[in-house]
């Protein structure tokens, strides 16, 4: 059909509107398309734009170490100076430093040696008193940073390194932001304890609420203009539970995705990585699909599973309850036709669903439909069998071998609900058959143990109908034997005589 | 009479031949003819536990055609006994509550001969060999635990030998001698079984029979009057047999549905299968233990031990330090004082033992 004057002069419009708007976008993304081209597409998940990295300082050289076997005098005065002093003594003495042979004087500088205070704490030389906010990380480093230092203790020594290209270093080095975090805001000063001590701040179930320290508090937050929710989004998330509810150390916590010296978030060219680190499995599986093969408008795992709040899949990824309201130009370019899918859309969970991209009348959507229900029939067998597995024991019967055969259908189960990151029907209805097959066989498995558990009840009530049987016939039997003892002369009851 | 006459005298047929053969009449005579005072009143407790020790060596041997006791195999002979073979979930669920019901009627027994102060003079011994026979089934109990081999059994055993490692001086080497070691192993599994099977059946049999044969020879006793010394007791009785025998007989009828209904209306049960370096939450011993166990939570470790020794010695030794001949509860006022505290703590600790 040859479309009207008024139609073309409505496209040529609209084309007109479309190229300032681009332009817009372009300007706008424009920061961040130094490192990745996608990072608009997904703003809610990505990092502010930052300029090319900054140089971090080299690591300076480190303070004198005081001669082995000499008198600490610093820590000898300052424990007896006042009561905050001798905490601060105290805490560095029982502090992985003080055990480790590393004195006042290698961060503070100064004279270890003397008990007078104008030799020991002389700045001309050396004494450094209580060292800057930007100083600390060069004093940390300066030692942290040298390997043949670091040898004995067997730690890595890239955290200096890796600290300048996280967005704190960047804005100490870039903006000299002093309120970013530092070595000691995490580690401790004076207290500092190994990562694997339980009681560290570093230690991973309490990395959380060491991040939230600053990153909850609004009023830190507020010069950064990033949001403060993240650490109670995180709580209520798998990851957040399994870790800190749950204290399973397998579990993520703030640093697992995004670094802990080199903290930064994980960009949307980098999440596949990320999630891949544990998710290893998961993502040889993302890495067979169309998905994956997609340059632009390309979901990942944040797409469907959300960044912080990470929930247990379920079915319910699949559909909106309401279908939305698909327009042409809700997925594609109303010039180019080309796709132009938003991710921002998919901050909301209620929007994290493969309705959300494919529409009800395409190809694609009867496929994911096709996989819903496969995966559904599995889930419901598996339901089904678990229901009548609990039933059966709970009738007291042994429901070994349906367990078994149950945790083999879990197997399959997970596997098949797995291999939707595939996005390939053939792949995840084969699995979910499988896994259909094998709860079905639990089911049946429990189902006999319940039949059999009727039949023994059944069983019992002739048993005992049996025996009241007899002890009636008994009972009748007592009563005659009874009655002929009186009979015959009173046989039943005799008076022995003394 | 003469081996001719005798031969004459009995009856024709089968009986008559298995008579000419055995002579058990006048044996069954011995046996059966004799006479109990009207008054006696034996609730059928000792009897019952008769019964089911009987129930016990039945299901027992049956269940030790397919037991194998090791413990990469105890666990799946059990299972297999519960799932495969015909009617064995009904044979080992009878075996389980079995066990339970024995306990419970040789402890109701003891009570029962307790208070009606049946240990006196003249059946002092059988007392002592009544209370060897309970000792000896709570033995039973406490190593038949152990032998599926599930989480629970294997715990409550080490719980159980742990509080027998607690006796002063000797714990240490009876903790060791019981478990063959120092943990629950394959030694303690042989150990538990072969007791379990060989050497508490014979033992406990060898003193039933003492037990029985004293029963049999001094009668049941009066609950009203004690017996007279030198002479026999006076007063009306009853014929042993057949009266007395069809009771007991109906008694047993009604245990035996009893075991019926509870067998198939809650069989016994198997937990995952032992893991030594996995602690089940809430690891206690099983209901005939949970009063010493409490206990021993309650008081200093060496009073929480020596406390049901030292019991257990007295309530032997009770027919030699109470001598006095009364037999009314009403007239032993502080011997049933006592009991009943004692008893009703018992309850108590096993009822707190139960809650959670």
């Amino acid at each position: 059909m040859v479309p009207g004057r008024a139609q073309v002069r409505r496209r040529r419009l609209l084309a007109a509107a479309a190229i300032p708007a681009g332009m817009l976008l372009l300007v706008l993304a424009s920061g961040a398309r130094a490192e990745d081209s996608t990072l608009a597409q997904v703003p809610f998940a990505t990092p502010s734009p930052l300029p090319s990295l900054i140089p971090g300082p080299p690591p300076p050289t480190p303070l004198p170490h005081p001669p082995e076997g000499q008198t600490n005098q610093c820590f000898e005065c300052h424990r007896v100076v006042n009561h905050r002093q001798e905490t601060i003594a105290t805490a560095w003495q029982e502090s992985i430093h003080g055990k480790g042979g590393v004195t006042c004087a290698d961060c503070h500088g100064g004279d270890p040696t003397s008990d007078r205070m104008g030799i020991a704490m002389d700045r001309t030389k050396g004494f450094i008193g209580s060292p800057s906010r930007a100083q600390t990380v060069g004093i940390c480093g300066s030692c942290h940073a040298d390997p043949e230092r670091m040898r004995k203790y067997n730690l890595p020594t890239d955290q200096y390194a890796k600290y300048w290209t996280s967005v704190h270093g960047q804005r100490l080095a870039a903006a000299t932001d002093t309120q970013v975090a530092i070595c000691i805001d995490c580690h401790g000063s004076h207290d500092i304890k190994k990562a694997s001590d339980p009681t560290a701040a570093v230690y991973p179930p309490n990395v959380p609420k060491l991040c939230a320290s600053c990153h909850a508090d609004a009023r830190k937050m507020e010069p950064y203009g990033i949001p403060t929710d993240q650490y109670e989004v995180y709580s209520k998330s798998v990851h957040g539970v399994a870790l800190l509810e749950n204290a399973d150390v397998r579990a993520p916590s703030c640093a697992s995705c995004h670094g802990s010296h080199a903290a930064k978030p994980p960009r949307d060219t980098e999440v596949v990585e990320v999630c891949g680190k544990c998710h290893t499995a998961t993502q040889a599986l993302f890495m067979q699909s169309r998905h994956a093969e997609l340059s632009t408008a390309a979901p990942k795992c944040w797409t469907c599973h959300g960044t912080h709040d990470v929930a247990q899949p379920s079915q319910k990824l699949f559909f909106h309850e309401v279908r939305p309201d698909h327009q042409c130009n809700t997925c594609h370019d109303p010039v180019d036709k080309s796709l132009r899918i938003e991710l921002d859309q998919f901050k909301n969970e209620s929007e994290r669903r493969c309705d959300t991209c494919h529409h009800p009348d395409s190809d694609i959507y009867a496929q994911v439909e096709a996989i819903a229900s496969s995966l559904a029939g599995a889930q419901g067998a598996f339901d089904s069998a678990d229901a009548r597995i609990h039933e059966a024991a709970g009738v007291g019967m042994i429901v070994e071998d349906a367990d078994v055969t149950l945790s083999e259908a879990k197997t399959s189960l997970i596997q098949s609900q797995a291999a939707v990151h595939t996005t390939k029907l053939t792949i995840i209805s084969a699995t979910a058959a499988e896994a259909k097959a094998k709860a079905e066989n639990a089911g049946t498995i429990a189902q006999a143990r319940l039949d059999e558990s009727v039949f023994r009840r059944e069983a019992m009530v002739v048993v005992v109908a049996l025996i009241v049987l007899n002890v009636v016939a008994l009972s009748l039997v007592r009563r005659r034997v009874e009655r002929r003892s009186r009979h015959h002369g009173g046989d039943a009851e005799a008076t022995v005589e003394p | 009479m003469t081996a001719d006459a005798e031969r004459t005298s009995a009856p024709a047929g089968a009986g008559g031949w298995l008579e000419q053969r055995t002579r058990g009449r006048a044996l069954a005579a011995a046996l059966l003819h004799v006479r109990i005072p009207a008054e006696a009143r034996t609730l059928y407790f000792g009897g019952s536990a008769l019964f089911l020790f009987g129930i016990q060596v039945a299901t027992g041997t049956l269940l030790a055609l397919y037991y194998k006791p090791t413990p990469a195999a105890a666990y799946d002979s059990v299972l297999y006994v519960m799932s495969d073979v015909s009617f064995g979930w009904l044979i080992r669920s009878v075996h389980h509550w079995a066990a339970n019901l024995m306990i419970l009627f040789v402890v109701l027994h003891l009570l029962r001969v307790f208070f009606q102060a049946a240990y006196k003079y003249p059946r002092e011994l059988t007392w002592v060999f009544g209370i060897g026979l309970f000792g000896i089934t709570m033995v039973f109990g406490f190593t038949g635990y152990l032998l599926p081999w599930d989480q629970r059994a294997y715990w409550a055993t080490v719980v159980g030998t742990e509080i027998a490692g607690f006796v002063p001086v000797i714990g240490e080497q009876l903790l060791v001698l019981l478990r063959g070691g120092i943990d629950v192993t394959e030694a303690t599994l042989s150990r538990f079984f072969g007791l379990h099977v060989l050497v508490l059946p014979l033992a406990l049999a060898g003193l039933l029979a003492v037990h029985l044969t004293l029963v049999h020879q001094l009668g049941l006793a009066n609950p009203k009057r004690p017996d007279p010394r030198g002479r026999e007791p006076e007063g009306r009785t009853t014929p042993f047999f057949p009266n007395y025998i069809l009771d007991e007989l109906i008694a047993w009828y009604v245990l035996l549905a009893l075991l019926v209904v509870l067998a198939s209306l809650f069989p016994a049960g198997l937990d995952d299968k032992a893991n030594a370096l996995e602690t089940p939450v809430g690891t206690k011993p099983e209901w005939y233990f949970l009063a010493v166990y409490e206990f021993l939570k309650l008081v200093p470790r060496l009073v929480g031990i020596m406390v049901p020794i030292v019991g257990l010695g007295l309530l032997a030794a009770l027919p030699f330090l109470d001598r006095k001949p009364e037999v009314l509860a009403r007239r032993r006022k502080m011997a049933v004082g006592v009991a009943t505290l004692v008893l009703g703590g018992a309850v108590a600790l096993t009822v707190r033992g139960f809650l959670p």
